[in-house]
């Protein structure tokens, strides 16, 4: 690993950066090697040279390792909600931006409709859009389809870049290096980023964690110019995802922290100050955000802090002025007392009257998880949504969830503004992929980052030992010899080959660990996570592969062979699909904004056959779209979903019951099933 | 008697509402001085309190350390998947032959799923791991005795390694289709 120049501790700063092999012959050949190659270049242009080279290389094995599905099948957009943002974009490319910005779409969510323009992030699309258009410009004539596929993972690759700075800033060039190797292979980002899963989460991650970096940055600082572009990170998060609210939480709590471990400065008050006013501003300009910055629950913690940070300053100028020690402590409980009580009355002035909105029932199950499988069947239905176990986290992270302790335990050895930070963010973050598995990405971030400075500091502990053997005539400040001083030196000496073997031997172990997270990445990538679920696959008989497209037959047949003002009924997960490549309205989609009009169609589909006519007869509905997964045994289909659709449509309407559907408490299917089961429109 | 309590519990709230703070402090308010026409009080003593605010020292780092190496076990145990979904303590299985009830520590068939031993025992390997390498890095600090230093150099490599190890297996079983 290439040690900086900073490094204090490391006495001699002339030595070349060294690979970790003791050996000085060698490192002399390498280096006439080059001189022959009259390159003749300086310790601190060949450490550039190996950042560089490395740093390009993970650029491209994080491009190259996300491609499977489309080396496998044929580049095409992966899942359900893609389609949607594909669709999007697809209108935003040909009608361009304020015909998108204004979109009303009948066709989905019959009869209803649906205000796209102010129901969407819009980050993707337009990022999208403009890579396309920047592509156009240079003259390649790609399709917008292409673009899509590819976005997600050239977002991952600069993911890599900001990591590389981020864990620069945090701990030193050599813990960026590692955190940016980690982060291009690591399985918990590469689900949600290969090439194909065209979703928000693909440019999401990239821009929470630009907006985190250059926060910090900012903190460390203290330039105005920094806490700008960290608004503007911020700025771009909101219009990315909704997960913004991470953010917009995680800061003040942080600032929190930094104010009651006594850690305020002029630099913390510029960066938040600049930050959340300017990042408000500007995220109010998304429509689908629009003023909740100061109207809902999830967002005054941020508010809170703000003025908190304004007391802290004033204090801080009285204290200044008034030069009088006692006078100051009773002014200070005076105004502390005083600022707390405004805030409590404010906040439940605002909580009582309505204005701010209580946390809505998303977030809050993040708080209390057993909350959404009480109140929400929706939201505890999908299967991201189910809490993690720990094979989960085994699979997504593997060495790291040992890396993720050792480095906690090196960032609290050396607390600074930067180590509070990502510790917070690890620990708030694993907290939140342990309640819902899908955001596992959300956490993914900061244990690569906070497992490479396990990596690093490990690494440089067991070469520092290994260099201590050269620096035979230094005195004073070399490390892990304990001490320059001629009768330990003595008493060490014998056991210094030990030291040495046993520092090779841990290095070779180390190496060998990340080569097992190497391997170990790649076969989850390959395996678990390149199916595109709309094309499925399976072995025959003989072992020869058999390749489903059930999917997207039935949706170009529905296109081909319905008239286009055809409605199909469908359980809402296919609703997204259906408009994107069968070209036809639905009644509900992914979307799941209106939970009665998807309890409509649940009781519909759990309904007797002549109750669920009259419904669809009131609905216009042409056709109904179910999947079956028949002898494959599709684990997926809707037979296996059909209990989810009647605890939903009984969430709403009482006349649909659970135990109607069941046999003894269990759910069976054939000829044994539930009679109301047998004579239901599914 | 009675003037004696009177003068102490006079120059205690004398002294008490100087500090207007420290009215906050005054624990149980001393009863009042009982009247003069009844002494149904004066077999009261107010008790010499000497109650202080308790200050807010900042714990140490290792104290934060070891409080978050807890919390890291209980969540990557699966705690929340423990308490939301309910699963037994272990799982069991009946062998199709004999008739008898084996139980069965793994959950087998999901990713995403787990019995509650599986889950704190997998947890226990990964924060073993952690401290094997927090141990490897307290090996070498410069002011302990050579003996110590060997002792936990040893602990640290051992545990990293049974941890790997145990973790591997561990993954094995759970997914039979592990690395294949």
């Amino acid at each position: 690993m290439a040690v900086t120049k900073t490094e204090p501790i490391n006495g001699s700063t002339t030595k070349s950066s060294a690979p970790p092999l003791p050996s000085m012959p060698l490192k002399s050949d390498l280096l006439s090697i080059l001189s022959l190659k009259s390159l003749r270049l300086k310790t601190k242009q060949q450490e550039l040279l190996i950042r560089v080279s490395i740093l390009c290389l993970v650029y491209v094995l994080a491009f190259i390792t996300r491609l499977f599905s489309v080396l496998r099948y044929e580049s095409m957009i992966h899942e359900f909600d893609p389609y949607f943002n594909y669709r999007t974009t697809l209108f935003l490319t040909q009608k361009g931006f304020y015909e998108f910005w204004n979109w009303f779409d009948s066709e989905s969510w019959y009869p209803l409709g649906r205000i796209i323009g102010g129901t969407l992030y819009p980050g993707l699309m337009v990022t999208a859009a403009m890579m396309y258009w920047g592509l156009r410009f240079l003259r390649f004539a790609v399709h917008i389809r292409e673009v899509c596929v590819l976005t997600a993972p050239f977002f991952a690759s600069n993911t890599t870049l900001v990591a590389y700075f981020f864990g620069k800033e945090i701990w030193d060039t050599g813990a960026g290096l590692v955190a940016a190797v980690l982060i291009a292979i690591c399985p918990g980002y590469i689900s949600r980023s290969v090439a194909g899963s065209y979703d928000n989460e693909g440019v999401a991650i990239f821009a929470l964690l630009l907006t985190f970096y250059l926060f910090v940055k900012a903190v460390n600082t203290g330039s105005l110019a920094w806490g700008l572009a960290s608004a503007f990170g911020y700025f771009y998060m909101v219009s990315a995802w909704g997960g913004y609210v991470f953010i917009i939480n995680l800061i003040p709590l942080y600032v929190l922290a930094l104010l009651i471990t006594g850690r305020y400065s002029m630099r913390l008050y510029v960066a938040y100050n600049c930050m959340y006013v300017l990042g408000m501003l500007l995220a109010m300009q998304i429509r689908f955000v629009g003023f909740q910055h100061v109207q809902s629950g999830e967002h005054m913690a941020a508010m809170g802090v703000f003025f908190l940070m304004q007391v802290f300053y004033f204090l801080d100028w009285v204290k200044h002025l008034l030069n009088d020690k006692k006078l100051f402590e009773a002014f200070l409980r005076i105004t502390v007392t005083c600022a707390v009580g405004v805030g409590a009355i404010a906040l439940g002035v605002g909580t009582a009257s309505g204005y701010i909105s209580p946390w809505s029932g998303r977030f809050y199950s993040l708080l209390d998880p057993t909350y959404a499988k009480d109140h929400i069947p929706i939201i505890a239905s999908v299967s991201e949504h189910q809490p993690t176990a720990w094979s989960s986290f085994m699979f997504d992270f593997h060495i790291l969830l040992f890396l993720f302790p050792a480095g906690l335990y090196f960032c609290f050895k050396r607390l600074s503004d930067a180590t509070i930070f990502i510790v917070m963010y690890g620990l708030t973050s694993m907290y939140f992929a342990g309640v819902m598995v899908r955001l596992i990405l959300v956490a993914t971030p900061a244990v690569c980052l906070i497992s490479a400075i396990a990596v690093s500091a490990t690494i440089k502990n067991l070469t520092m030992l290994l260099r201590t053997k050269s620096k035979v005539s230094q005195t004073g400040s070399t490390k892990g010899t304990g001490g320059g001083k001629t009768s330990s030196k003595a008493m060490l000496d014998q056991s210094q080959p030990f030291q040495r073997n046993g520092a090779i031997a841990l290095l070779f172990g180390a190496f060998y660990l990340l080569s097992r997270y190497a391997i170990h990445c790649t076969w989850v990538t390959s395996e678990a996570y390149s199916s595109p679920s709309i094309v499925l696959a399976a072995r025959g008989a003989h072992g020869n592969r058999v390749i489903f497209d059930d999917y997207r037959e039935a949706y170009y047949w529905l296109r081909q062979n319905t008239p286009p003002d055809a409605k199909v009924m469908s359980w809402w997960d296919y609703g997204y699909q259906i408009t994107a490549m069968g070209n036809r309205t639905v009644i509900v989609d992914n979307n799941t904004w209106n939970n009665t009009h998807i309890a409509t169609v649940g009781r519909a589909m759990s309904s007797y056959e002549d109750e669920a006519y009259e419904i669809m007869r009131s609905l216009d509905v042409d056709y109904v779209l179910v999947v079956f997964g028949g002898v494959t045994g599709y684990s997926s289909d809707d037979i296996n979903k059909f209990l989810w659709m009647v605890r939903i449509g009984g969430g709403v309407f009482p006349v649909i019951k659970e135990p109607d559907y069941l046999v003894n408490g269990e759910y069976r299917v054939d000829k044994g099933a539930a009679p109301k089961m047998l004579n239901c429109l599914m | 008697m009675a003037p004696k309590p009177d003068s102490h519990t006079l120059a205690s709230t004398s002294a008490a509402s100087s500090d207007p703070s420290s009215i906050l402090l005054h624990g149980p308010s001393p009863p009042p001085p009982p009247p003069r026409f009844s002494s149904v009080y004066s077999v009261l003593r107010p008790p010499r309190l000497r109650l202080k605010l308790p200050t807010f020292t900042l714990p140490s780092p290792m104290t934060v350390f070891s409080l978050v190496l807890l919390t890291y076990f209980m969540v990557v145990s699966g705690i929340v998947y423990d308490v939301i979904v309910e699963p037994p303590g272990i799982g069991s299985t009946q062998d199709p032959y004999t008739g008898s009830v084996k139980p069965l520590v793994f959950m087998p068939g999901r990713v995403n799923g787990q019995y509650i031993i599986e889950g704190l025992s997998s947890g226990f390997m990964f924060v073993v791991g952690g401290v094997g390498i927090i141990l490897m890095d307290l090996a070498l600090d410069k002011n302990r005795a050579k003996s110590v230093k060997v002792s936990y150099a040893t602990a640290g490599i051992s545990s990293v390694v049974i941890a790997y190890v145990m973790s591997m297996l561990f993954i094995r079983i759970k997914i039979p289709a592990y690395l294949h």
